[in-house]
């Protein structure tokens, strides 16, 4: 019964991603690797809610940091961007519903101006969801970026193409430790 | 050593090249990073910074020691993923080929004409999308059925009034107004209707300029990230504004 409600999760998960996503254009090849990605992510962030009493804030951040190693790992076979990969991805994992209360306590708060009692109520309501929105948002663009910082060396050269298209083959230098400053350009690693 | 008028053909090039990306939703670090990709590959140094309406680049021949420098304004572009992979991949081409500037040319006037995704296509798969969304809040099948169909035609809405070049703004604050009135028809029914109410409005959440606008701040591009934001904060103000006006039609039914 869990399985099935993590792996539904995850099939929702991925059907939402596929559809933000196909707002911003993304490359038809992208959709399967999109979709893998988000119902990972979001699985995750389920299971450690669910199951483990973890807080939105901490789950999100596990799960955009998987969904940011899974695209630098899938981004390379189909030459896409890290960000083509993630950014739809993430997409599920606005706290809509958070965001809505927001703006309806704000609402409720701006009609109670004459009972101040219960006006406080609502501005409380506000704070607190408007608080968790701006902190999960924050978290997963920031947790999915960490790879770009950790590797950035082959996040920077992931639509390059492999060395055998390559009409002079270099000498293979597989995630070697980068010595030389990130001039990427000038040294290119893989 | 380049002449003046090559140097200028390399600098209108990347001039196109890199407005191009920073208007179709590329952050600012990789717009550079590509930039001075396809500059090495050509022979020269490129240089520039951007803000949100227009970037400033410089292009020098390091042999001669001639530079030229120009301000450039950021076409308004639909957000496009696949502009940004091909484009990507275009400057390690060039790099990696060492391709002249005229076939450069030639494979970007190609990528850019590349057709986008079927709008039609985006519609249904946008509507289909916003009801898993309500699965994931936990709205039931009535509710789900509900967010389809007002998403559809809010998302509907948006598409033909951007077809009309209306201010976004006025576009968000009608297409929220619109998908959460509809969805506002769940109290009707037994379900769960905040939750649907709650769901119809969010794909118009601009996903791609948060995230792109905390990238630009934590590598450092701190002012076009700002921007980038304030722009994305003044477009869900809007949302919220047209979910506004539904709810103070409805609220008293909510409470």
């Amino acid at each position: 019964m869990i399985a099935a409600d993590i792996l539904l999760d995850g099939l929702f998960a991925a059907v939402a991603a596929i559809g933000f996503g196909a707002i911003s254009d993304p490359p038809m090849r992208a959709f399967p690797r999109i979709a893998l990605l988000a119902a990972a992510g979001h699985a995750l962030r389920f299971s450690m809610m669910n199951y483990a009493d973890v807080d939105i804030a901490s789950a999100s951040l596990c799960a955009a940091m998987l969904i940011g190693f899974g695209s630098l790992w899938l981004g390379r076979g189909i030459r896409c961007p890290m960000t083509v990969l993630y950014i739809p991805a993430l997409l599920p994992m606005v706290p809509g519903i958070y965001a809505y209360k927001s703006v309806f306590s704000l609402i409720m708060f701006l009609q109670s101006l004459n009972d101040p009692g219960q006006g406080m109520q609502y501005m409380q309501l506000f704070f607190l969801n408007a608080t968790v929105s701006l902190s999960v948002i924050a978290l997963l663009a920031a947790g999915a970026t960490l790879p770009i910082f950790v590797f950035n060396r082959r996040a920077f050269s992931l639509t390059r193409r492999r060395k055998i298209d390559h009409p002079t083959p270099r000498p293979p230098k597989k995630d070697e430790p980068a010595t030389e400053p990130d001039v990427e350009p000038r040294n290119p690693g893989e | 050593m380049k002449t003046r008028h090559e140097l200028t053909e390399i600098l209108d090039f990347i001039a196109e090249y890199a407005t191009y990306l920073l208007g179709s939703g590329v952050h600012t670090s990789r717009a550079i990073r590509n930039s001075q990709r396809i500059g090495e590959a050509l022979g020269v140094d490129i240089q520039l910074s951007s803000f949100q309406r227009s970037t400033i680049l410089t292009v020098r021949d390091d042999e001669s020691g001639e530079a030229i420098t120009r301000v450039v304004k950021i076409p308004a572009l639909p957000i496009s993923f696949e502009r940004n992979s091909d484009l990507s991949a275009l400057s390690w081409d060039a790099l990696d080929e060492h391709l002249p500037l005229a076939e450069i040319r030639r494979r970007y006037a190609l990528l850019i004409e590349k057709p986008r995704i079927d709008p039609i296509f985006v519609l249904v798969t946008v509507g289909l999308a916003n009801a898993s969304f309500c699965r994931l809040f936990g709205g039931d099948w009535t509710a789900m059925a509900i967010v389809f169909t007002s998403t559809l035609v809010g998302f509907a809405a948006k598409q033909r009034m951007q077809a009309h070049g209306v201010n976004h703004f006025l576009i968000f604050i009608v297409a929220a107004f619109m998908a959460s009135l509809c969805a506002s028809s769940a109290l009707r029914f037994d379900c769960t209707a905040e939750t649907a109410l709650a769901t119809s409005v969010l794909f118009l959440v601009p996903g791609v300029p948060l995230i792109n606008g905390v990238i630009d701040i934590v590598e450092g591009h701190i002012l076009i990230g700002c921007s980038r934001l304030i722009n994305a904060l003044l477009l869900i103000i809007c949302i919220a504004i047209g979910l506004a006006a539904t709810l103070l039609m409805v609220k008293d039914s909510l409470l």
